[in-house]
């Protein structure tokens, strides 16, 4: 288990990442909230309760990145669907940019030699 | 095992997140609680195991309520409002007629601190004030006689006409602390 520090900053960093992993997965089309939310769940340390997926959905639909629709399902009740804005297709590339720039920059300096 | 301990366990687990959720706005306590309900019986149906065991799995990946309501609002503890210089000058300021009404409701339409329902109550009692000094002029400007009872009282109403507004906005900043 990591230093109480170390967690904290995790998870702030998480939280602000994990909106865009979410507009990312939605990018080849229309997905329901228990199929996006079990296909983030399995990436190694994205998410540590899947419940939490739901409130940022929420923010997402509010910040109109994603809107939602509702469609019949083959087993069960109607499912709620997640679907990519032209907002959130734009916020989703521009946070791609900057993130590539981010991750090169952090990594650079973690890895350099001392000395 | 029983089905009915199963759905005890999913009962159990929604109201310890209503409960957690209590200070969030009624229709989104409503939709988080409805997803994750929708979320529970969709996670069961794929679920290979049955029963308790299944429910006890789902339940387990989707972490506590609290943590859920957590990252759908922080609990109203952290949430904290301004209370600063400018809240206490509005409500001095509101106390003085004329113009002090007009800077103190400038003051208070500015301030963070108060919610935009409060700012409306607050300027609307502001306002009120003006009723007694209307009545006083047009009840002057019909009777000769000065100094009756009823225009004193009208003259005292007018001048302490802004203190049920800084009264209540004074209030509502003690009930936010």
């Amino acid at each position: 288990m990591e230093p109480v520090q170390t967690r904290k900053s995790l998870s702030q960093l998480r939280r602000g990442t994990v909106e865009y992993c979410v507009l990312a997965l939605l990018r080849g089309g229309a997905r329901y909230g228990f199929e996006l939310v079990r296909e983030l769940s399995v990436v190694d340390g994205l998410v540590t309760s899947e419940g939490t997926i739901y409130p940022l959905l929420t923010r997402l639909r509010k910040e109109q990145l994603v809107t939602t629709f509702w469609r019949e399902s083959e087993s069960g009740p109607p499912r709620r669907y997640y679907e990519l804005t032209d907002a959130g297709r734009e916020a989703l590339d521009d946070f791609a940019k900057e993130w590539a720039r981010f991750r090169d920059s952090v990594d650079a300096i973690l890895t350099k030699e001392e000395g | 095992m029983s089905t009915m301990q199963a759905d005890r366990l999913v009962d159990d687990y929604l109201s310890r997140l209503e409960e957690a959720a209590a200070h969030l706005q009624r229709s989104r306590r409503a939709e988080l609680i409805a997803e994750i309900r929708e979320h529970i019986e969709a996670a069961l149906r794929e679920e290979e195991a049955a029963g308790e065991v299944a429910v006890r799995n789902v339940l387990e990946r989707l972490g506590p309520p609290e943590e859920i309501v957590e990252a759908a609002e922080p609990a109203p503890a952290a949430e904290q409002r301004p209370t600063g210089k400018l809240e206490v000058a509005a409500m001095v300021t509101l106390v003085v007629p004329f113009i002090g009404w007009l800077f103190g409701i400038a003051m208070v339409l500015i301030s963070k601190a108060w919610s935009n329902r409060e700012k409306s109550i607050g300027t609307a009692l502001a306002l009120l004030a003006v009723v007694p000094f209307l009545t006083l002029a047009i009840v002057d400007s019909y009777s000769e006689s000065t100094n009756s009872t009823f225009e004193t009282l009208l003259f005292v109403l007018w001048v302490i006409g802004g203190l049920p507004s800084a009264l209540y906005l004074g209030l509502r900043l003690r009930r936010a602390d």
